[in-house]
């Protein structure tokens, strides 16, 4: 398609580009800076003669991007292609092998009769908790009492939160055997590390920093519970294929999302009701069923219930914390015009909506749903609704002008400024509403937008940690290795996970190496792992503070002083064909590549006395503290 | 400005003015007593220090209700024997005829007989979760429930304190942790130091830090002379904390009056709190955490798992104490966990996770002596959910009788600090002195 003809298909209003004079050169280093991870050596160059307004069309469309190269690493990652129920049993294994070991410790114990032996009785009772459940006897009398809530279960379930045991006592071959056994919790150190191989390589650039945002907007901590290996289905089936379509469609596909259900403790949301003996026994058999079937033999005893002499009991209850939160985050704002009686109405809409534990898929308890009449915003939502209340309530939040405000507000934050302009806001807000919520059409409103092009708003915004290293990354030409060889593959992601889950990170911190993830640990900015569900903010003076800044300069030595662990740098992508004993050349080529957008004479002159060595000196420029210099200057940490 | 003098501005300390910063002034041994001894500083911040044992330690083995008979029914294995029982390395240090501390906490029972140390217990954060991660996050957000408050209660206190912008610094509030802990997180900036001897920028030999052509005075440079005034000024702040360091751990740290702080992260962290709080450099808060604490098997009583690390952390504190001297004054170290541990064994010879567990506060405010608290029993009918020790001080009760009576913040502020929560000064257990 003729570039003119295309330009006017964008109905663009800005930009004097035409094939005779090319986007400026400033402009299109903002636009690299905002819709992509930063630009790499020769980006620049491609964009200008590209057409700037075709690249941005292009990564609007990012299905017409070969990205073949990425996805095989990607691929590599054996636990990010698991299906829901595979991740569901990874989780469950883990759980298996700490009551495994749990009742081991439990027989030996026994075996090992310790001064001050407990009492015959107790003996017995813990060699009834040791064995499977089929085969036990009765305990003899006054055994100490088996703790209700089956004790063992319950260190599993504990333990399973921060499996590793004490690696400092282990060889570095026992602890790579140890670290490799949790593969849910390697499932963070490979989600983790498939986000920055494609932060880093991916040729769908937008893609990504739409991914990172829909991530972050739908925040889920991997911290917590099963999120682990749930987010690894989250990211992959309900984030990532739903950033160019409908909102109503990513909304309720997260609405369903087990990860989302189980950090928001949805899965737990239900009505709370009588329950009656034999219905107690019931659940507990098929409790009891479904323990066995995902723990095997490790499976504790648990108490049966006596129908006979069990009384009917209270269960279950109304949990808010998903319905404040898709209305206070997710989609009307906290300014959004709802009460606390719409989060409570909210919370009964949402009542059944769980998730199933083999299957790791989302399931609607019928039971469990409070079936009465309910008001949403001024909405009457009739009795009998079943599911169709939950539904109901995301057409209503969907559709309302607040939720296009909000999003709105937030993808301008992202692309623009950090206060956007109003005007702006209320023009994409427009958008929404007219298409329906269609986030390509949103995206693109804001990307043709004079706003987004305004000088005014190139450098105001400071990268965030992740943009700020990837940056770095990218602009250097260095390379980031996947994984590494076995069995590093298997036991990196291990250690990297633990280390979020709270194990070990003391121990990462004192190497001398540490990865690029780690580094973003540290930087403050652990990836899937922001604990409260306001993700990370899109505001970006956040960012800003003297601890972070000290180690973004670290990081700038670190990364060119080849102490990343699985970054490969090599000065000569930057340095190119420049004359290295011209040291004014070599820093006008570093400056170019690094910071096309150049660098205050402030800086310049600063790097001219530290990094380059005096005229006539015989010395030549050390190109690492040169690059070093420039990835930790003021202009670099700003976007 | 020489950051030196700034010091000099604020403080009136001359003796510091006549040092300066650098390593070419003034003979050595001034250096070293200057930052060992108590410079009688004009004006002296009020410091507190909080330290979170992560992982819910039993605070029934802490402060051990050896008066209560439910006690030895529920624990024939890991209790503590009270003290006319005669057992030996198992039986409690008496501290008011109901409860007494577990041998292992012995540092710390001077401090408790001279009433520089209190226990409440019973203490804790209402919310029924039994996850770790949930309930510390929670506590350290300084709310029960509310999932949404996304900065931590130290950050608020920080910004809530009336006379805090004078004063300033860098290290107004340190955490001596890898990142910026949960408590801390938040609009007001502190500074996470794993430990106080490495941090800072890290040069090597192919990219060499010091000098006048080094890295971190390119680094300095660049930003000094920059018009971005954001970065500008964190920058200087950045910088200033730096070379403030340089002065604070030159040559190695002594600690005062013979104390003698454990081998280990904690006592390694406590030690360098204290160095901190005597370099007055600003430090208003102080965090630290301590791990071990979850006890599901072999759990041990005055002998095993829980008493080493009982031990551990209780050295770490006294000798802390013994250090600081007469800066306990202005000092209130407070500890925390997320919740306590169930009443009963479970089968493995350890307890599970529980509700109601045992604070301490230190510090020369502090009314010490005494455990705080409305005792409710372990008899079956007062226990949590049929399990645990009940809760009868909310933590938030404790944090903000500090926030008020040792930072003067005012009652005002309380909505703010404690979101959805009341704020009631009638129900202060009265910690501290008027």
């Amino acid at each position: 398609m003729p570039l003119l003809l295309l330009v006017s298909t964008l109905g663009l209003t800005w930009g004097s580009e035409s094939p005779e004079t090319p986007a400026d050169r400033a402009q299109v280093v903002h636009v690299l800076n905002r819709i992509t991870f930063g630009p790499r050596p020769g980006d620049v160059d491609m964009v200008q003669k590209m057409g700037l307004h075709n690249y941005i069309e292009q990564q609007l469309h990012p299905e017409t991007i070969d990205d073949s190269a990425v996805e095989q690493i990607v691929a590599q990652f054996e636990i990010l292609q698991m299906t829901p129920e595979q991740l569901a049993n990874l989780y469950a294994d883990d759980l298996k092998k700490i009551l495994k070991r749990a009742q081991k410790n439990a027989t030996k114990q026994l075996a090992a009769n310790p001064a001050g032996a407990p009492p015959p009785a107790a003996a017995a009772d813990m060699a009834m908790q040791a064995t499977p459940p089929a085969t036990s006897a009765p305990p003899a009398t006054a055994a100490p009492p088996v703790d209700k809530d089956k004790s063992m279960m319950a260190e599993g379930q504990e333990k399973v939160e921060n499996p590793a045991p004490e690696l400092a006592k282990l060889t570095p071959a026992q602890r790579l055997a140890e670290a490799s056994q949790f593969r849910s919790v390697a499932a963070i150190g490979q989600l983790e590390q498939a986000k920055l191989v494609r932060a880093i390589n991916s040729q769908r650039q937008l893609q990504e920093v739409l991914a990172d945002f829909w991530n972050n907007h739908f925040n889920v901590d991997v911290k917590k519970k099963a999120c682990r290996v749930l987010k690894v289905a989250d990211d992959r089936d309900v984030i990532r294929p739903h950033l160019w379509g409908k909102f109503r469609d990513l909304l309720e596909a997260d609405a369903k999302s087990p990860a989302m259900l189980v950090y928001l403790d949805n899965n737990t949301n239900s009505l709370a009701r009588d329950v009656g003996p034999m219905e107690q026994m019931a659940m507990q058999q098929m409790q009891d069923a479904v323990a066995k079937k995902m723990l095997g033999d490790a499976a504790p005893p648990s108490e049966p219930v006596d129908p006979a002499k069990a009384k009917t009991k209270k269960m279950g209850g109304i949990n808010e914390n998903y319905a404040r939160e898709i209305m206070e985050l997710h989609t009307l704002g906290v300014d959004g015009g709802y009460t606390q009686q719409d989060v409570q109405e909210v919370a009964r809409c949402f009542t059944g909506w769980s998730v199933d534990r083999q299957t790791g898929e989302f399931t609607f308890r019928k039971r469990q749903h409070d079936d009465g009449a309910k008001v949403v915003l001024g909405h009457n939502i009739p009795a009998g609704g079943g599911m169709k209340d939950g539904e109901m309530v995301l057409d209503i939040l969907a559709s309302s002008p607040a939720t296009a405000h909000h999003i709105a507000y937030q993808l301008s934050q992202r692309f623009v400024a950090d206060n956007p302009p109003a005007a702006l806001v209320d023009r994409v807000a427009g958008v929404f509403t007219a298409t329906g919520g269609d986030l390509r059409a949103v995206t693109e409103a804001i990307l043709t937008s004079p706003e987004f092009v305004s000088a005014s708003s190139y450098g105001n915004k400071i990268k965030s940690p992740l943009e700020f290293t990837v940056s770095a990354v990218r602009a250097s030409g260095a390379t980031i290795v996947a994984q590494g060889p076995p069995p590093f593959d298997k036991a990196q992601p291990a250690i990297e996970g633990g280390a979020i889950l709270g194990k070990g990170a003391d121990r990462m911190s004192q190497r001398p190496r540490q990865s690029l993830n780690f580094h973003l640990y540290e930087l403050g900015e652990p990836l899937f792992a922001c604990s409260p569900p306001t993700g990370y903010k899109e505001d970006s003076s956040v960012w800003v503070s003297p601890g972070a800044l000290i180690e973004r300069l670290n990081f700038a030595m670190a990364l060119t002083g080849q102490k990343v662990s699985d970054i490969r740098f090599d000065s000569s992508k930057v340095l190119g064909n420049v004359d290295v004993d011209k040291p004014d050349a070599v820093l006008d080529q570093c400056i170019s590549v690094l910071l096309p957008n150049n660098v205050s004479d402030s800086t310049r002159k600063v790097l001219q006395e530290t990094a380059l060595p005096a005229a006539g000196d015989g010395q030549t420029v050390n190109p690492n503290k040169l690059i070093a210099l420039i990835i930790g200057s003021p202009e670099f940490q700003r976007k | 400005m020489n950051v030196n003098r700034r010091i000099f501005l604020k403080q009136g300390a001359l003796a510091f003015a006549a040092l300066g910063a650098g390593p070419s002034w003034g003979p050595s041994f001034l250096r070293n007593t200057a930052f060992a001894a108590d410079l009688g500083s004009a004006k002296s911040n009020k410091i507190l220090i909080c330290i979170f044992q992560r992982g819910a330690v039993d605070g029934l083995s802490m402060v051990v209700p050896y008066g209560d008979p439910f006690y030895y029914q529920s624990r024939t294995d890991i209790s503590l024997a009270a003290p006319t029982q005669a057992a030996g390395e198992s039986t409690v240090l008496d501290l008011d005829g109901y409860f007494g501390f577990n041998p292992a906490l012995a540092p710390l029972l001077p401090l408790f007989k001279q009433g520089h140390l209190a226990a409440i217990q019973a203490c804790g954060s209402p919310n029924a979760t039994r996850s770790h991660f949930e309930s510390q996050d929670l506590m350290e957000a300084g709310t029960d429930t509310d999932r949404s408050v996304a900065d931590g209660w130290l950050n608020r206190l920080i910004g809530c304190c009336p006379e805090d912008a004078a004063h300033k610094t860098a290290f107004r509030a340190v955490s001596m942790t890898s990142g910026i802990p949960r408590s801390l997180q938040g609009e007001q900036d502190s500074l996470a130091i794993r430990d106080l001897d490495t941090f800072g920028l890290a040069g090597d030999t192919a990219v060499p830090l010091a000098g006048p052509s080094g890295t971190s005075h390119g680094f300095e440079s660049m930003y000094g002379s920059a018009v971005d005034t954001v970065l500008h000024g964190t920058a200087k702040e950045s910088f200033d904390a730096l070379d403030m360091l340089k002065s604070v751990r030159n040559g190695a740290y002594q600690p005062g009056n013979g104390a003698v702080y454990p081998q280990g992260n904690f006592g390694r962290n406590l030690k360098q709190i204290a160095q901190l709080i005597k370099a007055n450099v600003g430090l208003q808060v102080a965090f630290a955490e301590i791990g071990g604490w979850d006890t599901h098997s072999n759990q041990g009583n005055g002998k095993g798992q829980l008493a080493n690390n009982l031990g551990g952390f209780s050295k770490a504190l006294a000798a802390l104490y013994q250090d600081l001297g007469d800066r306990m004054a202005d000092v209130v170290v407070v500890t925390m966990s997320e919740f306590g541990r169930t009443v009963h064994q479970n089968g493995n010879r350890g307890t599970d996770h529980g509700h109601g567990t045992c604070f301490f506060t230190m510090g020369g405010s502090i009314k010490g002596g005494k455990v705080y608290g409305d005792w409710p029993t372990l008899a079956p009918d007062k226990l949590f959910q049929n399990r645990d020790l009940a809760i009868t001080t909310d933590f938030r009760d404790v944090f903000a009788e500090i926030s008020a009576k040792h930072f003067n913040v005012p009652m005002a502020d309380m909505a703010k600090m404690f979101p959805r929560y009341t704020i009631d000064s009638k129900r202060f257990r009265n910690i501290y002195t008027a």
